[in-house]
């Protein structure tokens, strides 16, 4: 019972701390209309009950009627180059870019130095992945951190925006978002001589890719450059043709959504990765003088542009206006435009203050803001009452004078610190609900480790039978003390941001470090045989040596998993094996993928008949395993290696995935279900059978309540770790599939090492073992700690619609193949493990034992995790001065301790329920009755 | 069984110091011993320095077999003096399986770094072969020209770490150091500090020197706690 209370207190605090770090922030829903050219408080619903009728155009006309502004331009190109940082256009802190930049866009060099352009390092927020980003330009508003998990499935972005502002006028719109380089190229010239278009997106994704692959510094950097200096020189030039021909005034915008970092990488809060560009570019002069050195945010730009154009600003928008770009304007049109900014700023200030009301507050000069809504309502009255006194001695007013300046000065400081504050409010972290969620969190730890340490009090498992052995269980022995040195180097390290971002490389050492110490404890143990009989050395030989042998196949498909991606971020570009058989074109790789799904197939096969290779019901599945495995494999025959696939075919892979997760979804279930009821039938024979150790007395094989226990778990857990790898196969990348083979080598070696019985090593110790291999084989599927390496491609096999559940996830399959893997595991390891355990004991022992061992097992895992938790935690608070690379380094782990936790709730309860009926088992001699039992129990588990 | 061990090791201590006075190494001749292997490491790398203008930093793997073709000399010639069964076994051929044990020894570190994740690509490899020759010299030679092909004595040496005799100890603790320290000695290594000497193999090979030299005091400081106590009991 204490154990579901700690998991659920557990799984609350794990909530509170979800909610407090990933604030959802109050935002206005609906679209801005007709309000916004009003003063916020004056309430003009009468008018837009006809507003909402009005055609297209008269809804243009009138905006601008009420707005008094005229539009700037009325054509806008939108060119979106992926992942460009401003560096390259701009160059850093007032220095000029790098030679071989300015080479490259020579004619948008040109631009900039008459004048014809004006170039912002437009400040990302982080994290810098291009849909948060793209939303962000539009819509002026910073979302959330968890907006990245929503951000697979942007059908519709339902929030206010600018390209729906833009609609809504009637504008004819092209998307060109076509994901190659050369075809939105190819489209462009067509595209451009049409005049029935009013806004012109592009996205060109290629400079990111060029990234991605070589770095700031690849080779292909430069002739990409020129390519998109091309493509603004074609369209800048066909702009001013229009200009001339038909007078429409058109805008080319040149944004980037993200910088990249030297690597290529983007997605964290570095200088390099939010340095993005904005790059107003019009036919006519800006009549500004432009500086390189312009600094803005990128969330200003949707600001600017539904300024530039006329539109009402989208209600979340927390950006300022870029006014540089304005000066083509008079005097009291830039102010005009300053006051709807400011309105639109306030608005969205009153939804966070609900009481707001600007009126309360007298504000003296002398009299500073006490708390920040005095604040901005202090500097809004300012401005607005500077600009009404302003308005209305309009006659007397002169050109660019004092009072004009002053306005300007007074808008600007309370826009300036509105869109500060509203942008850090994004972030914000409430401390209470935040330590709630931890101390809620610590508490279950602790109760959690207390119920560990009172069940291995009660039941001294795995040295049940070696009571002569309790004096050696006290003393601490190596690989022990290192377990926990590991653990507490692991805490340490996570101090340094650069320990976070290479943790591949910790657990890839520890954990062959932990095997290297299993080595040399079973080469400890090995030679004293040699002085007993000979028959005795014998197997005794035989048996350190094949424990010899799965360590060192531990430690070489170890050491290929480690080589297999290189990780991390200091040392990402080094060569690996990925990058090689990549290189080496799709053969191999297609060879190697079909080796290990083979490989993966036998071995599970083998596994399962090997200790009832003569029980039909076990033969019958795995028929139906293998039956599964050739699906998948014609499957991934068939359609992943079709990349320019036809529809038709598409929609078949589609179907075809699905049908694969229906059915081994299907089997694994009706395993789970099916086997507990039908293996004790074929006890009697089966017993026998897996006599494959010898020394199993004659009283045991009177128990066969015990062995079919052990029996079912033994093929329940292969059946859930043969689906488990199935599914891996089927959805990782094609260069991935050899690293899940190995995994499953090194978890069935590490298996079977540990159920040649040591009585020396704990149990914690193995467990702990299994959990290491597990974790370093999450860094080894090529998985970091940041999110850029997530494998988003993957988890839209087989999803049809897009729905954000499913491909979320399959999205977690991905991600946590390993960790689940070693988890699953778990079952096979008990099953291997607990028939030694039982040999000596009493007959009505047993259940009690065993039940305490399955307990301690399930208990102890989580316990694991427990420890895994307080590394976050920790690192939580070490790199509280950066709270994004925070959030993302966050991002996974909470999410897998969410994982675990979920597992682990419904195994706790299983744990929780077969022990207690175990314990009534006792009660009841009949055999009978216990056969019922345990078939209640397995049907539970 | 830990006491019986204990007097099978005092049976092989009695009957070692009626047979060969080799056994029965005095303190003395141990800190001469450690302290030649020590002098023997400086030397090398102030000939590094000195003579062919190199160190660890920018050429790594000259260094390197500069310091283990100088420290394999002194070490072999001076551990084939401390050899088992002197009447049975001649010097030169103690000297002649420690030249045996050097390659094999070295295979064994270069298994162990590499499961380790030493890197293993062909511009690595030179640096990663003089290296592992080196850990070979620290670790397995002076026991392959002691013990030659016994088994016992190798598994008690190094799967076990009980050592009995001063010759145990002068085996056991260098060896233990310089592996323990070549593994400390990795860890700054993903750090980012992008400093020169993070790369592979340099501050292992400091670590496992670090490391040797902790072992021989440490060695040293047991004989000599070890003899203090049996003299107290002769007495």
């Amino acid at each position: 019972m204490f154990t579901v209370l700690a998991v659920l207190i557990q799984i609350t605090g794990l909530s509170l701390f979800i909610m407090g770090f990933f604030p959802v922030k109050p935002t206005l829903s609906g679209i801005s209309g007709l309000e916004s050219f009003y003063p916020p408080g004056s309430d003009p619903t009468d008018l837009s009950q006809n507003v909402s009728t009005l055609p297209p155009d008269k809804l243009k006309s009138f905006y601008q009627e009420l707005s008094g502004v005229p539009p700037v331009f009325d054509r806008l190109v939108l060119m979106v180059i992926d992942g460009l940082p401003a560096e390259f256009v701009l160059g850093r802190d007032g220095m000029h870019p790098r030679k071989e930049f300015v080479e490259a866009m020579p004619y948008t060099q040109s631009l900039l130095a008459k004048g014809l352009a004006i170039g912002y390092h437009a400040k990302a927020a982080p994290p810098t992945v291009t849909m948060p980003r793209l939303k962000a330009m539009v819509s002026g508003a910073i979302g959330g951190f968890l907006d990245v998990a929503f951000n697979f499935n942007t059908q519709a972005f339902l929030d206010d925006n600018l390209i729906g502002q833009f609609f809504r006028f009637g504008w004819k719109m092209v998307k060109d978002t076509i994901q190659v380089d050369y075809n939105v190229s190819r489209h462009l010239a067509d595209e451009l001589k049409s005049i029935d278009w009013d806004l012109l997106i592009l996205h060109y994704l290629g400079l990111d890719h060029v990234g991605h692959i070589g770095g700031r510094n690849s080779n292909l950097m430069t002739p990409k450059l020129m390519e998109m200096d091309e493509v603004i020189k074609i369209i800048h030039s066909s702009t001013i043709q229009t200009q001339e021909v038909k007078h429409r005034r058109t805008l080319l915008l040149v944004v980037s959504d993200h910088g990249m970092t030297e690597n290529g990488n983007h997605g964290g809060s570095s200088y390099e990765e939010t340095d993005s560009l904005a790059l107003f570019i019009s036919p006519g002069k800006f009549g500004y003088t432009s500086e390189t050195n312009n600094k803005a945010f990128q969330v200003d730009i949707a600001a600017t542009l539904a300024l530039l154009f006329g539109v009402p600003i989208p209600k979340n928008n927390v950006g300022t206006l870029m006014a540089e770009v304005f000066t083509s304007l008079t005097d009291e049109q830039q102010l005009r435009i300053l006051e709807l900014n400011s309105w639109q700023l306030l608005r969205l200030l009153q939804a966070q203050f609900p009481e707001l009301e600007c009126g309360r507050f007298s504000c003296e000069s002398g009299s500073v803001g006490h708390d920040d809504a005095e604040m901005f309502c202090c500097l809004y009255l300012d401005a607005a009452a500077l600009f009404e006194s302003w308005k209305s001695k309009s006659s007397s007013r002169s050109v660019g004078g004092d009072d004009y300046r002053s306005i300007v000065l007074a808008y600007q400081n309370f826009l300036r610190s509105a869109s500060k504050w509203l942008s850090g409010r994004a972030t914000d972290k409430p401390i209470g609900l935040l330590a709630c969620g931890i101390a809620a969190m610590l508490l279950s730890c602790s109760i959690l480790v207390g119920l560990l340490f009172v069940y291995g009090r009660d039941s001294p498992f795995g040295g049940i039978q070696h009571l002569s052995h309790i004096e050696n269980m006290k003393k601490w022995h190596l690989d022990e003390i290192f377990i926990l040195a590991v653990i507490f180097s692991l805490i340490l390290s996570m101090g340094s941001s650069s320990m976070v971002e290479e943790e591949q490389y910790i657990w890839h050492f520890m954990t062959a470090s932990l095997y290297l110490i299993f080595l040399r404890k079973t080469l400890q143990s090995s030679t004293p045989g040699r002085l007993l009989h000979a028959q005795n050395v014998n197997s005794k030989q035989k048996r350190s040596c094949c424990r010899i042998y799965s360590i060192v196949a531990v430690l070489i498909s170890g050491r290929i998993l480690r080589g297999w991606h290189q990780g991390g971020v200091n040392w990402a570009h080094l060569p690996d094996i990925s990058k090689l058989l990549v290189q080496a074109g799709s053969a191999p790789i297609k060879s190697l993928q079909l080796i290990s799904i083979l490989l993966v197939i036998s071995i599970s096969l083998i596994a399962i008949l090997w200790p009832f290779w003569k029980s039909r019901f076990v033969l019958l599945f795995t028929v139906i395993f293998l039956f599964l495995g050739c699906l998948v494999l014609q499957d991934i025959l068939n359609y992943q290696y079709s990349i320019f696939a036809s529809a038709s075919s598409d929609a078949i892979a589609t179907t075809m995935a699905q049908n694969i997760y229906a059915l081994l979804g299907i089997f694994t279930v009706g395993t789970l279900f099916a086997i507990p009821w039908f293996m004790p039938l074929k006890n009697s024979k089966t017993s026998r059978l897996c006599c494959f150790s010898s020394d199993i007395s004659p009283q045991i094989q009177s128990e066969p309540l015990l062995w079919g226990f052990r029996d079912s778990i033994h093929v329940i857990g292969w059946c859930c770790v043969f689906s488990w790898c199935l599914l891996q196969l089927l959805l990782q990348q094609p260069i991935n599939s050899m690293p899940v083979l190995l995994l499953l080598v090194q978890i069935l070696a590490s298996i079977w090492y540990f159920s040649d019985g040591d009585p020396h090593t704990r149990q914690w110790v193995e467990v702990a073992a299994l959990y290491y291999v597990g974790m370093a084989g999450h860094f080894g599927l090529g998985n970091t700690n940041t999110l850029a390496t997530i494998d988003v491609a993957g988890a839209f096999i087989g999803v049809s619609s897009h729905s954000t559940l499913m491909s979320g996830i399959l999205m977690f399959i991905i991600t946590y193949a390993s960790p689940m893997l070693a988890l699953l595991s778990m079952l096979i390891y008990v099953s291997s493990k607990d028939m030694r355990a039982f040999v000596d004991t009493q007959n009505e022992m047993n259940f009690r034992t065993f039940a305490k061992d399955v307990c301690w097992l399930s208990l102890s895992c989580p316990t694991w995790l427990e420890f895994h938790f307080p590394r976050c935690l920790h690192h939580c608070i070490a790199t509280n001065e950066e709270p994004f690379i925070c959030l993302e380094r966050l991002f996974s782990k909470v999410s897998i301790c969410l994982c675990y936790n979920g597992l682990h709730l419904y195994w706790h309860i299983v744990c929780g329920f077969s022990y207690n009926l175990y314990l009534h088992g006792i009660c009841y001699p009949e055999n009978v009755e216990g056969l019922l039992l345990e078939r209640l129990i397995c049907l539970q588990s | 069984m830990e006491e019986k061990k204990e007097k099978q090791g005092s049976i092989i201590n009695n009957s070692g110091t009626k047979n060969d006075p080799v056994l029965c190494v005095s303190p003395a001749k141990v800190i001469v011993l450690h302290l030649i292997c020590g002098l023997g490491l400086a030397s090398s790398f102030w000939a590094a320095h000195n003579f062919y203008s190199i160190d660890l930093v920018s050429n790594p793997a000259e260094t390197l077999r500069l310091i283990w073709i100088v420290e394999a000399s002194v070490v072999i010639l001076l551990y084939s003096l401390f050899r088992f069964n002197p009447d049975k076994c001649s010097y030169s051929r103690a000297v002649v399986r420690a030249l045996l044990g050097l390659p094999a020894g070295a295979i064994v570190n270069a298994l162990g770094a590499i499961v380790l994740g030493a890197p293993v690509s062909l511009q690595h490899f030179r640096k990663t072969v003089h290296w592992s020759l080196l850990m070979s010299v620290f670790t397995l030679v002076p026991a392959a020209s002691v013990f030659g092909s016994s088994w016992t004595d190798w598994h008690r040496i190094f799967a076990q770490t009980k050592p009995i005799r001063p010759v145990d100890y002068m085996i056991c603790l260098p060896a233990h150091g310089a592996v323990i320290g070549a593994w400390f000695g990795a860890w700054p290594m993903p750090l980012d500090w992008e400093r020169p000497w993070q790369d592979w193999p340099i501050c292992v090979t400091y670590g496992a020197i670090v490391g040797y030299l902790a072992g021989m005091m440490a060695s040293f400081g047991f004989v000599v706690f070890k003899n203090r106590r049996q003299h107290v009991k002769g007495d």
